[in-house]
């Protein structure tokens, strides 16, 4: 039921889309969108990953970095990492955290370019997150801002997937993506590095898909 | 727009053959690699099927089933993959499993080979096959420690000087007018151009003035008649050893075809050499007193460690380092007789494994045993057992510690007659068990370094007659050396052991050398080579045809490697003034001789499954 609810809700965003008149949005709506039974190994996914510069509903955005992928493995060649642009004199913490000073992210890509360059890779794809709801949240508030309409997105967030496989851990620590990746025996990468962090997302699904059934359908995993 | 992907550039930028090549070329290799998960115990690779990829292990392991044989291999993080089908074409042999959760890096195969295009590390890396690969890792670390003495030939440290002759029926007022003369301190006697003899200021000293010999007498008769003269094309480090060994400053070098060339002096080694190695083995044969004697050896791992940064040749620092410990056993016996008077019936001092084989580095235990003339009455029992604990004290005091399985003069069962020797082999060889072979096989590489008694026809040609024709002992030796084996994980995965202080490393004695040793060993006895040296013992089974010349250099190279890395890290210690032992901590090598260490390993698997085929007879 509640499956039937959110692609009754998805499909209902993808003509809100069409109806816009804007060609990305266009694409966006009538990209090959796979079904809810499609067996997560017949899916295509992005693997994303915002940097903020903090954790306020208007916080802005540094960077963005994403891959695309399937269930077979991860193709670096089509990772991209965007600085974002900004002339806000930037928070003192977030700059120390993210490593990004007020300079390189004046040199940054305009949060709209970003935007438009994730909506193209985004169309047809599920996107993979750790936290999954912090980036659905972001690509609604900027997509609101550039296109006037709040983009559907359809997503996988690994930290609640962790949560159904290995329930009951002690601590909020042990989900956090690292520990997650560690009970893998997946390598440690830096982190607060959008790309990276993406790329420790999408390592981190083939993981924990290696412990479901090949044939896990798509819906199951979205309904996290 | 930054894509930078640094965790898995400065992954790779760590991980041979990747760490040869350049920044550019690597950031662009890493936008074509495919990451990919396997579960512990999922199939990456089936044997008979097609592979386009080279693979890297970035975390975890997996293991290789080799087709057709039940070999494995363990690959563990940083290791590479599935080369072999790139460079056949596809075609899959191995079966590859992973053994626990593995995440991979997949080069396409056409970037594999634009790689190896670009770069000859990368082609070399990925030679066809270990023993290529393995003689380029020789290659490698000889020309990284670009060594001064090993491949130097003497010839080119003498300020050449005709040496100053004269024939032998010379008297000695004319060759020392001469010798003054010519302002040198060593004549050479030579008759029709040949050398007969030598004759050094010392002797005139010695053998003519502090003995009262008239002046008239012919100097073939103070002479040293027939020294050890050395090629002129011999190395620095063989007239080291040379020197040290024999306790003598001048080796005349002879010519192509036998004419004396020049004379090589200590000094002439020495003002190359800048140090006072070659002064260790003048102390030790000089020293007039056991505790000089110590205090001699004592110089010996300063030595040790002089060879390793002067860029010694493993061959070489082992070759040099067991002549100065076969002179400090051979003047312990001597200064041994000194004390308890000339021994009543002949005997010689043997010693066995590593000083025997000439392969000693510092910190050995001793290894030696008396062979006593059969005539010996109880009496002169007793003066050997006297004289066989003077010689292990005095040995013991010079470094060359107490052996803990016993095997030194002072116990009694190492003090035997020829023919109790004998009848302990028989034993050995006629009646074999595993536990008597697991103790026996050190006095298999066996020498006399010292005494008068004929132990190399009577003993050793007879223990070597008596091997060669008995499979069934052979095939326990075979057998035995299957012990020391590679542990299955160790074929390309380092398997670590932990130390005493409670750090991990691998035992590059146990683990390697012991294996090399006993391959070589058993091959040697069971075609009745006589050499010793496991070097020897290779070049004389190769040159029987007894063992394919690929193999026999294949297994030298390896022997090689891992003594130049265990010599390197005795050295270390010693210069941190700490006991030296063979456990090398694996990250204290590169990584590219991490993977040469690798192919040794498996040269060394492959030189056990020969042996095991070839003469284990079924029994292993």
């Amino acid at each position: 039921m509640r499956e039937a609810l959110r692609s009754w809700r998805f499909a209902r965003g993808l003509k809100a889309c069409a109806a816009k008149g804007d060609p990305l949005l266009a694409h966006y709506a009538q990209a090959d969108w796979p079904g809810a039974d499609t067996p997560i190994g017949d899916a295509s996914l992005l693997a994303l990953d915002f940097e903020l510069d903090g954790l306020a509903g208007n916080a802005h955005v540094l960077q963005a970095g994403w891959l695309t992928f399937d269930a077979r493995g991860i193709d670096l060649g089509t990772a991209r990492s965007f600085d974002v642009k900004s002339v806000r004199r930037l928070d003192d913490d977030a700059v120390a955290v993210h490593g990004i000073g007020e300079q390189r992210a004046r040199a940054g890509d305009s949060l709209g370019n970003v935007v438009g360059e994730l909506v193209g890779a985004l169309a047809g794809r599920v996107m993979v997150a750790h936290g999954a709801s912090i980036e659905r949240e972001v690509i609604v508030r900027v997509t609101r801002v550039h296109f006037g309409i709040a983009l559907p997105v359809r997503s996988i967030c690994t930290l609640a997937l962790e949560r159904r496989l290995n329930p009951n851990l002690a601590g909020s620590g042990a989900y956090r993506l690292a520990a997650t990746r560690a009970r893998y025996g997946l390598p440690a990468y830096s982190q607060h590095d959008a790309l990276s962090d993406a790329l420790a997302a999408g390592e981190l699904l083939l993981a924990q898909l290696s412990r479901m059934p090949t044939d896990t359908r798509l819906g199951r995993l979205e309904a996290l | 727009m930054v894509s930078e992907l640094s965790d898995i550039r400065s992954f790779l930028e760590h991980t041979a053959p990747f760490d040869a090549l350049d920044r550019d070329t690597l950031v662009s290799a890493v936008r074509r690699v495919t990451v990919r998960y396997y579960r512990s115990g999922e199939e990456i690779l089936a044997s008979g099927g097609h592979n386009e990829h080279l693979y890297v292990v970035r975390s975890g392991s997996v293991e290789l089933r080799l087709a057709g044989d039940d070999l494995t291999a363990h690959l563990d993080a940083g290791s590479c993959f599935a080369f072999p089908s790139l460079l056949r074409g596809g075609e899959v042999r191995n079966t590859t499993v992973a053994l626990e959760d593995t995440l991979a890096y997949l080069l396409p195969g056409d970037l594999f080979r634009e790689l190896r295009q670009k770069s000859t590390a990368f082609r070399d890396f990925f030679a066809e096959n270990e023993s290529a690969r393995i003689r380029n890792a020789v290659r490698d670390l000889k020309s990284r420690h670009s060594s001064l003495l090993g491949q130097r030939s003497i010839r080119e440290l003498l300020t050449h000087r005709r040496p100053v002759s004269c024939n032998p029926n010379t008297l000695v007022s004319d060759a020392a007018t001469l010798m003054s003369h010519h302002d040198v301190s060593t004549l050479a006697i030579c008759a029709n151009d040949k050398l007969v003899g030598i004759f050094t200021d010392k002797d005139l000293r010695n053998r003519v003035v502090a003995t009262g010999r008239s002046f008239d007498t012919p100097i073939s008769a103070v002479m040293t008649p027939a020294p050890c003269t050395l090629p002129e094309s011999a190395n620095i480090s063989e007239a080291m050893a040379m020197m040290a060994a024999g306790g003598f400053r001048h080796i005349p070098l002879l010519g192509p075809d036998g004419e004396l060339f020049a004379i090589l002096s200590a000094t002439d080694i020495l003002a190359h050499l800048g140090d006072s190695a070659i002064d260790t083995g003048m102390l030790v044969a000089r020293a007039a007193t056991p505790e000089a004697l110590v205090a001699a050896a004592e110089r010996i791992p300063e030595g040790f460690t002089r060879m390793d940064a002067g860029g010694f040749h493993a061959e070489h620092t082992m070759r040099f380092t067991s002549a100065l410990g076969e002179a400090v056993h051979r003047r312990a016996a001597e200064l041994a007789e000194a004390e308890l008077g000339p021994p009543p019936v002949p005997y010689a001092l043997m010693v066995f494994g590593s000083l025997a084989r000439g392969e000693q580095l510092v910190g050995s235990d001793q290894d030696n045993g008396l062979v006593i003339d059969d005539r010996v009455d109880a009496a002169g029992r007793a003066y050997f057992e006297a004289l066989g604990t003077r010689i292990s004290d005095t040995l013991h005091q010079a470094g060359f510690v107490y052996c803990n399985g016993g095997i030194m003069a002072r116990n009694a069962d190492q003090r035997l007659t020829l023919g109790e020797w004998q009848s302990r082999y028989d034993d050995w060889i006629d009646n074999p068990d595993e536990d008597k072979i697991l103790r026996a096989t050190i006095f298999f590489d066996m020498r006399v370094v010292h005494g008068r008694l004929e132990v190399e026809r009577d003993l050793r040609g007879y223990v070597l007659e008596k091997v060669a024709s008995n499979r069934l002992f052979l095939s326990y030796l075979a057998r035995d050396a299957q012990r020391s084996r590679i542990p299955l994980g160790i074929f390309r995965n380092l398997v670590l052991e932990k130390t005493a202080d409670g750090t991990k490393g691998f035992d590059a004695k146990a683990q390697a050398i012991l294996p090399l040793i006993a391959i070589a060993r058993t091959f040697a006895l069971s075609e009745g080579i006589s050499a010793v040296g496991t070097l020897e013992r290779l070049a004389a089974l190769a040159a029987a045809g007894r063992m394919a010349k690929g193999d026999a250099e294949s297994l030298k190279d390896a022997f090689l490697l891992v003594n130049e890395l265990r010599i390197a890290h005795q050295a270390a210690q010693l210069r941190r003034a700490k006991a030296p032992d063979n456990v090398i901590d694996p990250a204290s090598l590169s990584p590219l001789e991490r993977d040469y260490l690798k192919d040794a390993f498996s040269v060394i698997r492959g030189g056990l499954e020969s042996l095991k085929r070839n003469l284990a007879g079924g029994i292993a």
